[in-house]
């Protein structure tokens, strides 16, 4: 049929384009809050996710990533006897406060010490500097997004994280997790240096009845400051945060993980894969975050609905004669829907375009500025598609009402 | 002033055509419409009984309220009669089902209104390709169609402008290529030279009449215009819901 539908909605030009802004609003909105949401938490596991490892150990009351207990790193040697463990190596997640000379920011920093020469945690998307020089004391790679918040120009800038040194030696691009304090990613070492510098451990071990060691860490306060100190390599008497662990080839996963659990004291063994999701869900469903941002997408189906609904509507209360007329003619039912739905379709996929390209627009700029990821993924965009197709399609419920009460006779009283 | 002469009761209740074919196309028995206002029913229809035959033109006139536009639109099947039976090309349609009866108004009546009722985001060919398309006529076959019956109708070169950009006359004309659209046997028409300037509305008609004597389709027109009289076969008048007269000649005196 000669497109009723189309010429209808592109004769009003004004009222076209007042739709499709209200259409776009909603795919704007609806595209970004999903993909703020999907961002964020794809932001949240995205160093486990980046990392070799097949199996990770962390303390069993680990809650996601980066919410846990520390492990003792006496535990790594531990993890590197059990039968299937091909590497083991330790991941230390600390906290500390960079500050910058003459400046009165404190920035809260997330130092992630690992091994530089390991296999199991390679940094990935490094956009200037050398790993190898995190092998230097006091020396961090940070995300290219980080820098402002820094108040550092990039590589070779310094700074200072309780109280020690630190040099800029690298930068990575992507890297940041949206709700995480500025990660500073390290060698072990530097790591271990930053979260216990003003402390000082020892270990203290004594034998008990049974005749096992029962040993304990005491960390002690540092009574003055004596310059900077020399970092030292990880000890048994360390904390860690996670140990990462390569199984041999072939190895069961499922069964390597309970050997591990059975193996070491206190600890929750997990693949890489079941530790992100933990970790994702954690943000997703145990913060608000999930709920926040699912508001605001609803909110925005809620908007397109009503701007749709009214706009197709109007444009049906106007055209009753017109509907009226093909009525008369013997037009069933079903095509004057079908003239409805084509308008309602032709309003989703042409405010869903440019909507899309803005959210597009967006998602890049605030990657590049601040840092933020707007993930929108070919699922988010068809889904999207989806969502504006059913909002358009379904807010023509009420205009079809109307098309279905419209008398035919009246044409000849009108 | 049109002045009615007293017709024989019997006559007056039933009007056969005789002019043209036996069969009638449109025939009506007894066809009563009252309509609800406040706590009574105004009958605005008293017991029709009429027979057009096959082929013709026919006037229904009469004065404002008389009826005539609710007895068009029941003889044109969009509206059911309280009480009586319609029979459209022998076809009994106050039983029908609202779908059927959908189905049976596409494929036999073509309807001319008043105001036109052109669709106004289409142009002339377009508003004649949506007709016929409702036909099962698609595509080129619909605007090579759609462009030969606005070539009957003198605006051929017309066929890519909107209504907006159409004089009343035109746009009449491209109403009535609509309404010929797959040749149907009848067609109704409401009052349509009401909008026109007495040049056009008389064109108008004279094009009606000969573009159904040629299909051979039956028209039925509602219409107060005295200047379009001569066209017709023959002039059913009404007054307070009952044929009171069909003689075109005592009508037209």
């Amino acid at each position: 049929m000669a497109s009723i539908a189309r010429k209808n909605l592109l004769e009003d030009i004004p009222r076209f384009l007042v739709a499709q802004a209200g259409i776009m609003f909603a795919v704007t909105l609806i595209t970004i809050q999903t993909g703020i949401l999907e961002g964020f938490t794809r932001s949240t596991a995205l160093v486990v996710d980046n990392s070799k490892a097949d199996i990770l150990v962390s303390s069993n009351q680990v809650v996601n990533f980066e919410l846990t207990l520390p492990i003792p790193a006496a535990l790594l040697e531990e993890a590197r006897a059990v039968p299937g463990v091909e590497i083991a190596e330790p991941l230390l997640l600390g906290s500390a406060r960079w500050t910058k000379p003459g400046t009165a920011d404190i920035v809260p920093m997330r130092p992630i010490g690992f091994y530089p020469d390991g296999q199991l945690f390679r940094l990935w998307n490094l956009t200037a500097g050398d790993i190898d020089r995190l092998k230097d004391p006091y020396t961090a790679i940070v995300d290219e997004s980080s820098l402002d918040t820094l108040n550092a120009e990039g590589v070779g800038d310094t700074g200072q994280m309780n109280s020690l040194p630190a040099t800029i030696v690298g930068l990575t691009q992507g890297t940041q997790s949206t709700a995480s304090s500025t990660f500073a990613f390290m060698s072990i070492e530097s790591a271990k240096a930053y979260a216990t510098v003003g402390l000082t451990s020892s270990v203290r071990c004594r034998s008990n009845p049974d005749g096992e060691l029962d040993c304990s860490t005491v960390y002690r306060t540092e009574d003055s400051e004596t310059g900077v100190p020399p970092v030292k390599p990880l000890a048994i008497g360390d904390a860690i945060t996670h140990i990462l662990i390569k199984a041999e080839p072939g190895q069961d996963l499922e069964a390597l993980t309970q050997r591990l659990e059975t193996v070491l004291p206190e600890v929750r063994v997990m693949t890489r894969e079941e530790m992100a999701e933990m970790t994702r869900s954690y943000w997703k469903s145990r913060t608000g975050v999930g709920f926040i941002l699912g508001l605001g997408a609803g909110l925005g189906v809620i908007v397109g609905v009503a701007i749709v609904g009214q706009i197709l509507y109007s444009s049906v209360s106007d055209r009753l004669k017109e509907y009226g007329t093909l009525k008369a003619m013997g037009a069933s039912d079903w095509t004057l829907y079908r003239i409805v739905i084509e308008q309602a379709l032709w309003m989703s996929v042409l405010g869903y375009m440019p909507g899309m390209a803005l959210c597009l627009g967006v998602s890049v700029w605030a990657e590049a500025s601040m840092g933020v990821t707007i993930l929108i993924t070919p699922v988010t965009a068809i889904g999207v598609l989806g969502i504006t197709v059913a909002m358009c399609v379904g807010s023509a419920f009420f205009a079809i009402a109307k098309v279905t009460r419209v008398d035919p006779a009246a044409v000849f009283r009108s | 002033m049109i002045i009615v002469s007293p017709l024989e009761p019997e006559t007056a209740r039933f009007p056969m055509d005789t002019s043209s074919d036996a069969q009638g196309a449109i025939v009506a028995k007894g066809v009563e419409m009252s309509f609800p206002a406040g706590n009574q029913d105004i009958q605005v229809l008293k017991g029709i009984d009429l027979s057009i035959a096959k082929g013709s033109v026919q006037l229904l006139m009469g004065p404002s309220g008389s009826g005539k536009t609710t007895l068009l639109t029941i003889l044109a099947g969009l509206l059911t009669p309280t009480a009586g039976q319609v029979e459209l090309l022998g076809h009994e349609i106050t039983q029908m089902s609202r779908r059927k009866l959908s189905r049976f108004r596409l494929q036999n009546i073509g309807f001319i209104f008043q105001g036109f009722n052109l669709f106004p985001a289409l142009t002339a060919a377009e508003n004649i390709e949506v007709a016929l398309n409702l036909k099962d006529i698609h595509g080129n076959s619909a605007r090579r169609q759609a462009l030969e019956l606005l070539g009957e109708v003198g605006l051929k070169d017309r066929a890519d402008l909107r209504p907006s950009s159409l004089s009343g006359g035109q746009k009449q004309r491209v109403a009535i290529a609509r309404a010929l659209a797959g040749k149907p046997p009848l067609i109704v028409a409401d009052e349509p030279t009401a909008a026109l300037d007495s040049h056009s509305g008389h064109a108008t008609i004279e094009l009606l009449r000969r573009l159904a004597k040629e299909g051979g389709a039956t028209v039925l027109i509602v219409t107060h215009d005295p200047r379009i009289l001569d066209v017709a076969d023959r002039i059913l008048y009404l007054e307070d819901g009952e044929i009171v007269s069909e003689d075109k000649a005592a009508i037209s005196h």
